[in-house]
């Protein structure tokens, strides 16, 4: 048996396991997509192109598409914006404390979406932390809505995303190097014009693969969004939850499903030619 | 006043003292080599000067004017890392000009400086590359062409050369050295290397621990060495056991010679191997030199030299012959002579 062999059989179980739990569930939602609804509102075994075409002429569709991408859009540059200087910092630090700093700083990922949502209403609320400190103030009168609507579905997303992005941040800051900056310094660039010609540059890649994976992260999320949307805030992964519980339209459910896979995998592969591209 | 004056420069750590206290003198256009063992604190030295790094005491003055707190990007000294630090995503060319861009000066200015520098290193025709795409050695004459074209105050050079082969080694310290001259830059290079110090500096600082040991030319710092650790870190010696007569004068191998020795505690006498030249026991010395007496363990071939071990009563030596002269055979009784003025004594150190 030659060693390549040998370890084709150590992947064996973790094949025959992505076989059972993924693609065979994704081959059956696949089917699902070409079945159609009969009169009685169950699912009829079919071949057909039906449900594809109600799906793409629904001009919701398109509003749904336009929602996901604009939410994601949206809170993926929030939680770069925010990421980026954390992660920076973690990277460059000599403290002591820099593993608990980076602990604290993907420590939400450990917290269920769900509780996450709930500190949301509890700090954005009507009457919740910020609400209570503008009026105490006596900057605003009447309580500012800052949940239930896109913009507590874009806060809430933003936060949930970032520590994924802090750590794929974190993996990608390869070329960063501190020698550098102090070569830029030392050939008469002040600290912002290094920043700009230096470090922001070669952080580059770092910042297209968090921002890849901080986009594919919230065109999927749906707790978020159906949470603190407070069913206004209608995108892609709501729809399909409801159409597939609510409705029970399967043949629906499982058409946008793979829609919006397909949607995932071509920015996905965008991302990763931008990322090659500026890795060079 | 000199045109670069370090005085008093410390630097501690949390938990150690990178640089303890460094006073240090240097003319316009001179070439100083800061040679040390590792951790001496050299490449400390060198980022205070650049500012990448604050001094905790001490000050800097850069011809007649201090700044010793002004931030790097105010500083102009051109300094060479060790790694390069060429910036990977800009050319050839824009690595070199980026100091230029960086003060303002026009493009076409920048192009021909760029083209100048390039040739200068002998570099030309290289410039659209990317700094991965050239050898070792090319990237380093990058860099120094990156911190050349500046016109730096100082050029400041940390152990640029340990990455290369030995060869070329040898061609960029020449390189280095007559564009030093030629353009009359004031230079501190850092290396651990002598060779390196001797041949590329007018004078030599070596660091132990933090402090300059001794500064002087090469002569100085080979011939006549201040402590123990400048006598035994550059060049080779034979450090050898030595004991104080009812009279004050050392006593080695039972020989009794008149050099001036510390007036207490242990000490060794360092010679150097090819200072000592081999003898027939029967032959008489003149008065200015030292003899002891041994017999041959063995003689090493080792190309331009042959090293001769000999054994006496107090311990062993090795002397340097020119290969050609014929080596005595082993077990041979023979005398060992050198001149007195080569015979340095050092207390022994506290161990
Ligand atoms: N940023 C730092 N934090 C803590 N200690 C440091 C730091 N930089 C240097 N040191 C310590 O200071 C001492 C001197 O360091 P330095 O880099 O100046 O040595 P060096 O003479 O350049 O040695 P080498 O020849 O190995 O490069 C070393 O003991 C080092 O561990
Ligand atoms: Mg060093």
């Amino acid at each position: 048996m030659t060693g390549s062999t040998r370890l084709n059989l150590l992947v064996l179980p973790a094949v025959l396991f992505l076989l059972a739990v993924y693609v065979w569930p994704t081959l059956g939602l696949f089917r699902n997509a070409f079945n159609e609804v009969g009169p009685t509102g169950a699912m009829v075994e079919a071949w057909s192109l039906k449900t594809g075409a109600e799906v793409f002429a629904d001009g919701f569709t398109f509003e749904l598409t336009l929602n996901s991408l604009w939410l994601s859009l949206t809170s993926t540059l929030i939680a770069l914006v925010l990421s980026y200087p954390v992660s920076l910092f973690l990277f460059r630090t000599n403290s002591r404390f820099r593993g608990l700093l980076a602990v604290i700083a993907i420590m939400p990922m450990l917290i269920s979406g769900v509780v996450r949502v709930f500190g949301w209403l509890a700090i954005l609320g009507d009457r919740g932390l910020v609400n209570t400190l503008a009026q105490s103030l006596g900057l605003i009168s009447t309580p500012m809505r800052l949940v239930f609507n896109w913009t507590g579905v874009t806060i809430g997303l933003a936060e949930s995303i970032m520590p994924y992005m802090i750590l794929a941040l974190l993996a990608g800051f390869g070329q960063l190097d501190r020698t550098l900056e102090e070569a830029s310094r030392s050939l008469g660039a002040t600290p912002f014009r290094t920043f700009l010609r230096v470090t922001l540059p070669l952080s580059l890649p770092a910042l297209a693969l968090a921002a890849g994976l901080g986009f594919v992260l919230s065109m999927s999320a749906y707790i978020t969004p159906k949470l603190l949307g407070g069913g206004r805030v209608f995108v892609l992964a709501t729809e399909i939850f409801e159409q597939a519980t609510t409705n029970t339209n399967w043949p629906v459910a499982a058409m946008l499903a793979i829609y919006t896979l397909g949607l995932l995998l071509l920015l996905l592969a965008i991302s990763n030619i931008a990322a090659r591209r500026l890795q060079r | 006043m000199s045109y670069l004056e370090l005085s008093g420069l410390q630097k501690r750590y949390r938990d150690s003292v990178a640089v303890d206290d460094v006073s240090l003198s240097v003319e316009q256009g001179e070439a100083v080599a800061l040679l040390g063992p590792s951790g001496c604190g050299k490449t400390t030295t060198l980022r205070m000067l650049a500012g990448l790094v604050d001094p905790d005491r001490g000050a800097i003055r850069l011809d007649g004017a201090e700044i010793t707190r002004l931030p790097a990007h105010k500083r102009n000294m051109g300094y060479v890392f060790q790694s390069y630090a060429l910036f990977p995503h800009l050319s050839v060319a824009r690595n070199v000009g980026f100091g230029l861009e960086e003060r303002g000066v026009g493009k076409p200015e920048i192009a021909r400086q760029v083209e100048e520098a390039l040739a200068l290193v002998r570099l030309a025709g290289l410039d659209q590359r990317r700094p991965r795409e050239l050898s070792g050695g090319q990237q380093q004459r990058v860099a120094l062409a990156r911190s050349l074209v500046i016109r730096p105050s100082v050029l400041l050079l940390d152990e640029s050369l340990s990455n290369l082969d030995a060869k070329l080694r040898d061609t960029m310290r020449h390189e280095i050295r007559s564009i030093q001259r030629s353009l009359g830059i004031t230079t501190l290079f850092v290396t651990h290397d002598q060779v390196e110090a001797l041949t590329m500096c007018d004078r030599i600082a070596v660091m132990d621990r933090g402090r300059i040991a001794q500064i002087g030319s090469a002569e100085d710092i080979y011939e006549r060495p201040a402590t123990r650790f400048v006598a035994s870190f550059v060049g080779r010696s034979n450090v050898l056991p030595a004991t104080r007569d009812a009279e004050g004068r050392a006593v080695l191998w039972g020989e009794t010679l008149p050099v001036a020795v510390p007036a207490s505690g242990e000490f060794d006498l360092f010679v150097r191997p090819q200072r000592m030249r081999i003898l027939p026991v029967s032959e008489p010395v003149s008065p200015g030199m030292a003899r002891v007496h041994g017999r041959v363990l063995r003689s090493v071939f080792v190309g331009d030299h042959v090293e001769v071990l000999i054994e006496g009563v107090g311990g062993q030596l090795t002397v340097e012959m020119q290969s050609g002269s014929a080596a005595p055979a082993e077990g041979t009784e023979v005398a060992v002579a050198w001149p007195l003025s080569d015979t340095l004594p050092f207390a022994r150190e506290a161990a």
